[in-house]
């Protein structure tokens, strides 16, 4: 649209300069620009309109901006009314004065004065020719009364000598009907004479004379030139002559006599009844007179043209100047209009631009070449918001670091084992970690803004008290440690918590905080436990052990000397006393080898060995027994080193397990089964593959319960009446030795336990497996 | 003289203004039928060809015989075109002739004066200058065997004011006022077969 108009305003006004060029040089005199003047007025008012429409729209358009309170319109007509007053106003100043000039010197050329002068010349003119007139006239009359008194025939000799004598150019000799009778002049010979017009004679008839002046004043023959013409006619003559007719010598007449001529013309015979002769007689005027009458008429013809035309030529300079001005002051407007909104077209830009960065479009804005300060101002916002986009980007990358920082810490901080939870200064939880989460067994992360009070009434009791005490002993240092027991009173009855707290104070954003870091020593303590059972498990066993033999011996002793000496009854009591004993001390001594076993396993002796063979040959000695044991065994498993007597044993232990809990549920819908399977697992730890043998026992029995569940591998830890509770310990201890790792869960839903056992310690390739040593129990 | 100036210049605007309208908007006007046809025909002249014989009237409008009072020449031009008819396109042009007269008045001599090409004739009034200026006899229109007997013709003739050889100023006059156009309309003459031979 704008360059469309900017193109057509350029296209008009160098159009209009041409025009008016020429309209310009049209008010002089080329028959060229006179013949299309009306053409070129026009072209030029059309081209006027045009402008003028092109500056409608363009008024229109700023004032719909204005209307529309568009950015930068106000600036922009504020702008293009300052141009166009600055273009328009001289334009109409310098028109104003033109125009004045004008009228005033056009209407100076014009006055009473020199009109009348000019009137007055035209009458001395006239006065003049008048006078030749009547000079001519005069002889004419003075000529035709002498010829009357000629007989007809002399007349034209006679006519001729008058002529000759008063210079008069021409006289011509004619019948009363008008026809030539004679002629006699300077110029009879070159040219026929004119016969004067018909009116002209019967003028002359009825008012005795007929007298003009004719001709006109440029031309020089007597012909065509001012001349005066009088004719008169002659009287009739008072006594009749001889009608002899007048023959005319021609060549005798005169043609020695100074080029003065004179000539009868056709046979002229005078009737009796001869009616009356004119005399015409033509003098041209003399040649001064008629030079100044030339120049007097063609004074006056221009004088008049030009005062009859001074309206019309005021039209032609004020319509030219009328036009000019209509022409530069739309031009001018029109490019005020334009120049305005090309000048403010960067202010807009860069409204726009910064409306765009307020919105957080940092995208460049478009630069206009030149080195005027709005381009330097654009220039700048381009660098400014370049600047913005790179703080951003820094912002950003920033921020994207802190978060990767803190979402690195979070997981550090979730697969920590250890609890860590911050507190604010009422104890309320700030932060918990998933370690917290697990080791307390509730979702603390629901728990934010919460007490700890609410959550967990002893721990916050004791981290109360420890941080309380901290304060009361006014320890510089504030932070502490100390093992937490918490009694679980839930139902499953598990057993007590035992949690290593570290507490200290942690500034916060509002206030004092405290973070507390904590560990469940639970496993820790078990283990310990189990070490300190062994322990005491070997000394038990030597100090009981020694004196069971005697105790034994010393009983069958008894019975063996005493029993015949008594009579039947007491010999019974001794009998059933001794074998009591007896078994009491085998059982004793059983349970003291269980103990010493345990406590003394002997180090493992680890050789190749193939797991499958080995359980395939514990497995047929359960083939017939209680459950049936199904094996699911995976071949070409690799070989793993370890202790064939003591994992035989393992094998036993879980298989027998197994049955036991089997054998107390007798569930018809759900018949007894015990699976052992083996698997070849791998695992990716770091670069490296791990390759490892999965052996898992699982039944469908009841399974564990919660608090069998937690310490499991304690040893003395049983469900079964009777039982030692040293079979899952001796696994332990067992897997232990051979660098493994075993794990004990509930089947959930479906019922029953699996004991998953993972032996990482693989035979090394090409290694043979060692023919499994007989199955005995290790001593 | 202020308000003179102002009002000529606002007639100059206006005049633009109506120029440009003129322009923009009405086709070009033709002129008032100021002069009338009576009469024209053509007739065979002797040897081929023919002779066109028209009679115009009009009335001479004030202004114009002021100017001519004032020494001024105005001419008159007398147009005659003939046509070929064409059924399939349009009539083809076959002859076109001007006829230009300039009437002129000597304020020395008081004499009226009627020129038609060479020829001047000199007449004491305006009226019978006009006279012979309305009637038009014997003006060869036609060259022998210009036209052929085969087609059909029509012809048209047409008497205006010439208003381009006025001077320039009156030019402008002409263009606004109404005293300074004066032209018949074109007036269709048969043309006799007689005329083709």
């Amino acid at each position: 649209m704008s360059r469309v108009l900017r193109y057509g305003l350029l296209f008009a006004v160098a159009l209009s300069g041409v025009l008016l060029f020429i309209l310009a040089s049209a008010s002089g005199n080329t028959t060229f620009f006179e013949r299309n003047y009306p053409v070129l007025l026009a072209i030029n008012g059309v081209i006027a309109a045009a402008l003028a429409l092109l500056v409608l729209l363009l008024v229109r358009r700023l004032m719909k901006r204005l209307w529309l309170q568009r950015f930068g319109a106000r600036l922009t007509s504020r702008f293009a009314v300052a141009f166009a007053l600055m273009g328009v106003l001289p334009g109409v100043l310098i028109y104003i004065v033109s125009t004045q000039f004008l009228s005033r010197s056009i209407e100076s050329w014009f006055d009473v004065r020199v009109d009348r002068a000019l009137d007055s010349g035209l009458t001395l003119g006239r006065a003049a020719l008048d006078n030749v007139k009547d000079d001519v006239a005069a002889k004419a009359r003075a000529w035709a009364l002498e010829l009357a008194e000629l007989p007809d025939g002399a007349h034209l000799a006679h006519l001729n000598t008058l002529r000759e004598q008063a210079g008069i150019s021409e006289a011509l000799l004619l019948s009363g009907s008008g026809q030539l009778i004679g002629a006699t002049g300077a110029q009879v010979w070159e040219l026929v004479p004119e016969t004067p017009a018909p009116g002209e004679l019967r003028q002359a008839r009825t008012q005795r004379i007929f007298a003009v002046i004719e001709g006109e004043a440029g031309a020089t023959d007597l012909r065509q030139g001012l001349r005066a013409r009088v004719i008169v006619p002659i009287p009739p003559r008072t006594t009749m002559g001889s009608t002899s007719p007048l023959s005319l010598d021609f060549s005798a007449a005169g043609r020695g006599r100074e080029g003065a001529d004179t000539r009868a013309l056709g046979s002229v015979g005078v009737s009796p009844n001869a009616e009356t002769r004119y005399l015409q007689l033509t003098q041209a005027v003399p040649a001064s007179i008629a030079a100044n009458a030339d120049a007097l008429q063609n004074g006056y013809r221009d004088y008049q043209e030009l005062s009859l035309s001074r309206s019309g030529l005021k039209t032609i300079y004020g319509l030219t100047l009328t036009l000019t001005l209509l022409l530069a002051a739309f031009a001018a407007i029109a490019g005020s209009v334009l120049l305005a909104s090309s000048m403010t077209a960067p202010l807009l830009q860069l409204a726009e631009g910064t409306r765009a960065v307020a919105e957080g479009d940092f995208s460049p804005v478009r630069e206009f070449p030149g080195n005027d300060e709005m381009n330097v101002l654009t220039r700048s916002f381009n660098a400014m918001t370049r600047q913005l986009t790179d703080a951003r980007d820094t912002v950003q990358i920033k921020q994207r670091e802190l978060e990767h920082a803190k979402a690195y810490l979070e997981r550090v901080l979730g697969n920590l084992s250890a609890g860590v939870i911050v507190l604010n200064h009422g104890f309320h939880v700030v932060t918990a970690n998933e370690g917290a989460s697990r080791i307390l067994g509730r979702d603390l992360n629901l728990d934010i803004g919460r007490p700890l009070h609410a959550l967990d009434a002893p721990l916050a009791e004791a981290i109360v008290t420890a941080f309380a005490e901290r304060a009361l002993a006014g320890m510089t240092e504030d932070s502490w440690q100390q093992q937490i027991e918490l009694k679980r009173t839930s139902t499953d009855g598990s057993a007590p918590l035992m949690l290593l707290a570290r507490g200290s104070r942690l500034p916060l954003d509002d206030g004092d905080g405290y973070v507390i870091v904590f560990d469940d020593l639970t496993q820790v303590i078990s283990a310990q436990r189990a070490v300190a059972w062994g322990e005491v498990a070997r000394r038990l066993a030597h100090e009981i052990k020694n004196p069971l033999t005697p105790i034994q011996l010393a009983a069958e002793r008894l019975q063996m000397k005493l029993v015949d000496k008594l009579p039947g009854g007491d010999a019974d009591l001794l009998r059933r006393g001794t074998s009591t004993i007896v078994n009491q001390v085998a059982a004793m001594k059983r349970m003291v080898d269980d103990f010493r076993d345990y406590a003394r396993v002997p180090p493992a002796r680890l050789l190749p060995l193939d797991l499958n063979a080995l359980i395939e040959e514990v497995g047929t000695l359960y083939r017939t027994a209680g459950a049936p044991v199904t094996l699911a065994l995976a071949p070409g498993l690799p070989l793993i080193e370890g202790d064939a007597t003591q994992l035989r044993q393992v094998i036993h232990n879980l298989i027998g397990n197994a049955q036991e809990a089997l054998a107390g549920h007798p569930d018809a819908a759900n018949p007894p089964r015990i699976t052992v399977r083996t698997a070849l697992a791998e695992i990716v730890e770091g670069d490296a593959k791990v390759r490892a043998v999965r052996f898992t026992v699982e039944d469908n029995g009841p399974g564990f319960a919660a608090n069998i569940l937690r310490r499991a591998f304690e040893p003395y830890v049983t469900s079964k009446p009777g039982g030692t509770g040293l079979g899952l310990a001796m696994v332990r201890k067992i897997v232990d030795e051979h660098g493994g790792r075993v794990e004990i869960v509930n089947r959930g839903a479906a019922g029953g336990a699996v004991v998953t056992i993972v032996l990482r310690r693989l035979a090394p390739a090409g290694s043979t497996a060692i023919a499994a040593a007989a199955p005995q129990r290790a001593a | 003289m202020k308000s003179a100036t102002a009002a000529t210049a606002l007639r100059a605007a206006c005049l633009t203004l109506l120029l440009a309208w003129l322009g923009c908007v009405a086709p070009p006007a033709r002129a008032d039928e100021r002069i009338g046809v009576i009469a024209a025909a053509i007739e065979p002249a002797q040897g081929g060809g023919g002779m066109l014989n028209a009679t115009f009237e009009f009335e001479m409008p004030q202004a114009l015989e002021d100017a001519v009072a004032k020494g001024i020449a105005i001419y008159f031009n007398i147009e005659f075109e003939a046509y070929r008819k064409r059924w399939y396109w349009l009539d083809a042009k076959v002859s076109s002739s001007t006829l230009t007269y300039r009437l002129s008045y000597s304020p020395l001599t008081r004499q009226y004066r009627l020129a038609r090409g060479g020829l001047s004739q000199p007449f004491d009034s305006l009226d019978e200058a006009l006279g012979l200026l309305k009637s038009v006899r014997q003006w060869k229109v036609i060259e022998p065997g210009q036209l052929s007997p085969r087609d059909e013709y029509e012809a048209q003739v047409r008497m205006r004011l010439d208003v381009t050889q006025l001077p320039k100023p009156f030019q402008v006059n002409a263009i606004t006022s109404r005293e300074w156009s004066l032209a018949s309309d074109w007036r269709e003459i048969p043309v006799p077969p007689a005329v083709t031979r």
